[in-house]
């Protein structure tokens, strides 16, 4: 029941917030659709921590990893409608303008809840492939040609990379169903995957991950991603790199126990080298970046492969390290675009090279952004922090030497240029003009949002452990 | 016995003579029918199909100028482009549907070679001509040529690999052996191929008009304009003949060997020659269909032409060479 | 009779290959809008006669859906949002020309059927032998559109006639993918044309031209 009320709420909120009322009832309604989300999530989650959740019949399901996942989605969503409701407010945005706003903003926050509950395979690729859709016009809201541009080559390429999967899911289904009829959803495949011709398990299981692999942002696929992700709103960033990543990630990674099944495919060295190559470009281009917006963005990319390296690494450690990066990347990375938001808005430019003093200019801004750099580059206490110890911990022990060597240094590389923009951002001198104060529910967005951040990286509440715990045993450890 | 054998020897050889008749006498004929059917598809009235041999005989009866200053090539040229096309209706199947006498002197890729000596000597001799219209006809007739080659070397190569012979009597029998493979995506394929190649080599709309009279856009016409009295009469006899073997070459070892004859009789073979020039007016009017509702491309154009049928018959060829 | 329906399935893969080579390379705009229409209705025709050979409802559902949305609708959704001055258009620039884009495309039919080679031993089922490798070739001619056109309109029609490709190949290997699945599968393209359709409007409208393979303010440093 709780799980249909959490794509019921999200698609109420949507109509509602077509309707012609008072320019805040959209963002109300917003929120509180979020709320209802994010409350059901939790019971779902704390219900999945056990085992299986089912609804209808087995037609929308959940259990641990797909639990995390959905919790993530629906906080981040919760905190991006507090923070929408100041940031697009703000803007000089007409009122059938922001309707349009919150009404994609909700069928957007269902799409992403509908990929982990959803069983039928289909539909959750159907489901991935409506978060691009339905997020197109949310990339490309600003209206200027860099926004159209951006929006053009996200749809396009996301598009093309989900039929490309498309055609992998219909051969892991003609596989499947060889020696009789099986249900086509996870658990479905994994018991199939044992009878299935390694011929077409193989080149289904390439499709997926190059064909989603596009979606995730994974290089050399990653090209749309710093585009979209620097030129859509602040609060939607937050959500396309915070989460809907994440979701295409958590389809991918649905794979490893399928293909662990079939002991004579061997898919870790797959996993492992697309990781690495994401980590290492992405820490390359953050040297040479010139936006903060897109500085995030290709922080995105390399969290988006070190979660699928560690993913490949396999072993308790590095699975829990995986999940565990998952939600800290989400947390984090929500922050950091909320505070880069509000930098953009203080300082009206998204430039790093004209951004100077920020300390100076617009305190709250550049707290944030100090706070979120950090986060997000992985210094302790962060949760990145942790997490990428966990994996590193795990790689050692499962004595890929060269490769977890690799990978260190890399990250180090990502850690300091991202370091090294920021300070030159925030620090130095800068003009003492008063710059206008962020409005009220942004504010509250941040803080909210930096709750979580500054606290679970030191303390990790026993409940979310289980959760973790529970995620890493569906991940096949 | 004897008596027997040496009279199917003496039928194979007079069938085979028959054939080279049969190209040279109705050549001009399909040209005729040809040009009156487009003028038909476009309402008008058209000249006799008949025209062609009034033309070759107007042109026979008038002296011939060569200029002093051409060489023998010159001379030459008009009767080894004639020559060309005889010998290669010597080779394919026109009549029977069994091999002739001379079937085995020489394969397609030998027909070919020879259609290529004809062109060769006729290119040469528009540039021995100090008509400036001669060297760029030919020089453009040299790229078409050039950029066609591929898309006639798959076509026979995916042909003789599947028949397992380049002899064209051995490749007909074998190419379209069950009926049914009328339809196969390669042979299709290699159909529309061959087509476009032959709108190509023989000068037709889309690649050239055939009907046209301004020199400067003119790329196979252009060759043949020096020539007066006997010499332009054997070259537009040659130029008849070449299309004539070419789509002889398409129906009857590409399409379709229906009509040619399949016993040794002489009324068999004698009613072959109805059925064949009626295979060919169906073609005719295909063609003309297709060339009405065409514009001349620009010559740069005429490279994706040409690259589109060797796509397309490669394609033809990996579908049949995947065995399906 | 089995022999006749496997012969014209042949002939309509043939031909949607034709078709799918087709939207590559051709200049005009419009056309393109024609070889896609005729890409659908091919498709259209393989599941209708594979429906007709298994006597499999579900495909023949699936080839009236075809015929519905993307021979009838998706053109109309296309010509009534994106102004008609751009159907007039004929690329002159692109970024490989169109023998060398053809060439490119020769090379990845190859690629194709190689890459269903070993999936069709696998598993053998009547006409997978056909549309498996012809689907897999119109995907990765589908991907080159996207590649090599620069016009907004032939990239959306490469990136629908992918899609093409994997319902191509998806009528021989999942002929009874389960009614929801597909209705869901085939409402997803409308919504894509309709996306992307919208968004070429956007852009026609605020830059003025719809040449948007050369859109390149947003690059690295």
């Amino acid at each position: 029941m709780a799980l249909l009320l959490i794509l019921l709420a999200p698609l109420a909120a949507a109509g509602f917030a077509l309707l012609p009322l008072d320019r805040r009832a959209a963002p109300l309604a917003t929120l509180a659709a979020a709320l209802i989300v994010l409350g059901l999530a939790l019971s779902v989650a704390a219900a999945a921590t056990g085992g299986r959740v089912e609804a209808f019949g087995g037609a929308l399901s959940c259990d641990g990893l797909g639990a995390l996942v959905l919790v993530l989605v629906a906080f981040v969503g919760s905190t991006a409608a507090l923070y929408s409701w100041g940031y697009i407010g703000h803007r000089p945005e007409s009122a059938g303008g922001t309707r349009l706003y919150y009404c994609l903003y909700n069928l957007f926050i269902l799409s992403m809840v509908a990929v982990p509950i959803v069983s039928n395979l289909a539909l959750v690729w159907v489901a991935v492939e409506l978060t691009t859709l339905i997020s197109a016009f949310l990339v490309g809201f600003d209206g200027t040609p860099e926004a159209l541009e951006a929006a053009w080559k996200y749809v396009v390429l996301t598009t093309l990379g989900a039929v490309v999967a498309l055609l992998g899911f219909l051969i892991l289904y003609w596989g499947s169903q060889l020696e009789g009829a099986a249900p086509f959803t996870w658990a479905g495949l994994v018991a199939a995957a044992p009878h299935m011709p390694p011929a077409l398990l193989w080149p289904a299981f390439l499709f997926i991950l190059v064909g989603f692999g596009t979606k995730v942002g994974l290089v050399p696929m990653h090209t749309w991603l710093p585009d979209a992700h620097s030129q859509a709103p602040a609060s939607i960033c937050a959500l396309l790199s915070g989460v809907e990543t994440t979701t295409a990630l958590y389809v991918i990674l649905r794979l490893f126990p399928v293909l662990g099944a079939a002991p004579w495919l061997d898919a870790r060295p797959w996993y492992l080298g697309l990781g690495l190559l994401s980590v290492a470009i992405a820490a390359l281009l953050l040297v040479f970046v010139r936006d903060f917006k897109r500085l995030f963005a290709y922080s995105t990319v390399e969290h988006m492969g070190i979660i699928l390296f560690a993913a490949g690494i396999g072993g308790a450690d590095a699975h829990l390290g995986a999940l565990y990066q998952i939600a800290a990347h989400s947390i984090a990375k929500s922050f950091c675009f909320f505070a880069a938001g509000l930098a953009a808005m203080a300082m009206g430019t998204q430039e790093i090279a004209a951004v100077r003093g920020l300390a100076r200019s617009a305190p709250l801004p550049a707290a944030a952004l100090i706070a979120g750099a950090l986060a997000i580059a992985g210094a302790p206490p962060f949760a990145v922090f942790v997490g990428e110890f966990l994996i590193l911990k795990g790689g050692l022990a499962a004595g890929d030497y060269v490769t977890i060597g690799l990978f260190a240094g890399f990250i180090v590389l990502g850690f300091c240029a991202i370091l090294f923009h920021v300070n030159r951002m925030v620090f130095g001198g800068g003009s003492e003009r008063a710059r206008p104060a962020a409005p009220l529910s942004c504010r509250a967005g941040l803080a909210l949002a930096a709750i979580p951040l500054f606290v679970i990286g030191i303390y990790v509440p026993p409940a979310l452990f289980a959760l973790l715990r529970a995620a890493a045993g569906a991940l096949g450890s | 016995m004897r008596v027997e054998r040496k009279g199917k020897m003496l039928a194979r050889i007079l069938y085979n003579l028959l054939q080279a008749a049969v190209v040279v006498g109705f050549a001009p004929l399909v040209e005729g029918v040809a040009a009156r059917l487009k003028e038909i598809v476009q309402s008008k009235r058209g000249p006799s199909i008949f025209q062609p041999y009034r033309d070759l005989r107007k042109l026979l009866h008038k002296d011939e100028i060569v200029s002093e200053y051409s060489s023998w090539i010159f001379r030459a040229a008009p009767y080894v482009a004639f020559a060309a096309p005889i010998f290669v209706a010597l080779l394919i199947p026109v009549l029977t549907r069994y091999p002739l006498f001379f079937a085995f002197m020489g394969d397609m890729l030998g027909g070919g070679f020879v259609l290529a000596l004809g062109g060769f000597f006729t290119t040469l001799a528009a540039v021995d001509t100090a008509n400036p219209y001669g060297p760029m006809g030919a020089s453009r007739t040299r790229m078409v040529g050039f950029l066609a080659e591929p898309v006639f070397i798959v076509v026979f190569l995916t042909v003789s690999f599947v028949a397992g012979s380049t002899i064209p009597y051995i490749v007909q029998t074998r190419w379209v052996s069950p009926p049914s493979n009328f339809f196969e995506p390669s042979h299709v394929l290699l159909m529309i191929a061959f087509f476009m190649l032959i709108l190509a080599e023989d000068g037709r709309l889309p690649v050239d008009s055939p009907a046209g009279t301004f020199e400067l856009a003119m790329i196979d016409r252009s060759k043949s304009l020096e020539f007066s009295g006997r010499g332009a009469a054997l070259m537009k006899w040659a130029g008849a003949m070449k299309f004539f073997v070419l789509v002889t070459i398409f129906l009857n070892v590409l399409v379709t060997p229906w009509g040619l004859a399949q016993g040794m009789g002489a009324g068999e073979v004698l009613l072959a020659i109805p059925l064949v020039l009626f295979k060919m007016l169906l073609f005719v009017l295909v063609l003309v269909v297709i060339e009405s509702s065409l514009a001349k491309l620009r010559l740069f154009r005429i490279t994706e032409f040409l690259g589109a049928a060797f796509v397309i018959s490669v394609v033809a060829m990996i579908t049949r060479l995947s065995a399906i | 009779m089995g022999g006749a329906i496997f012969a014209l399935d042949a002939l309509a893969g043939a031909l949607f290959l034709l078709a799918a080579l087709g939207v590559v390379a051709t200049r005009q705009v419009l056309a393109s809008l024609q070889l896609f229409i005729v890409q659908s209705l091919l498709l259209a025709a393989s599941a209708l006669l594979l429906g007709g050979a298994d006597r499999s409802p579900h495909l023949l559902a699936v080839a009236a859906i075809t015929v519905l949305t993307k021979a009838l609708l998706i053109p109309w959704l296309l010509r009534r949002m994106v102004p008609s001055e751009v159907y007039r258009m004929r690329e002159v620039e692109r970024v490989l020309n169109i023998p060398s884009a053809l060439l490119a495309s020769a090379v990845l039919i190859v690629v194709a059927y190689a890459v269903a080679d070993p999936l069709a031993a696998a598993a053998p089922a009547p006409f997978i032998r056909i549309n498996l490798p012809l689907g897999i070739a119109a995907m990765f001619l589908g991907g080159l559109t996207i590649a090599v056109r620069r016009e907004a309109v032939p990239q959306l029609l490469g990136l629908l006639g992918i899609e093409n490709g994997v319902f191509f190949a998806a009528v021989a290997i999942t002929p009874n993918l389960p009614l929801i699945a597909e209705l869901a599968a085939a409402a997803d393209v409308p919504v894509i044309a309709l996306v992307v359709g919208m968004l070429t409007r956007a852009i026609h409208a605020r830059l003025g031209t719809t040449a948007v393979g050369e859109l390149s303010v947003l690059r690295e440093e």
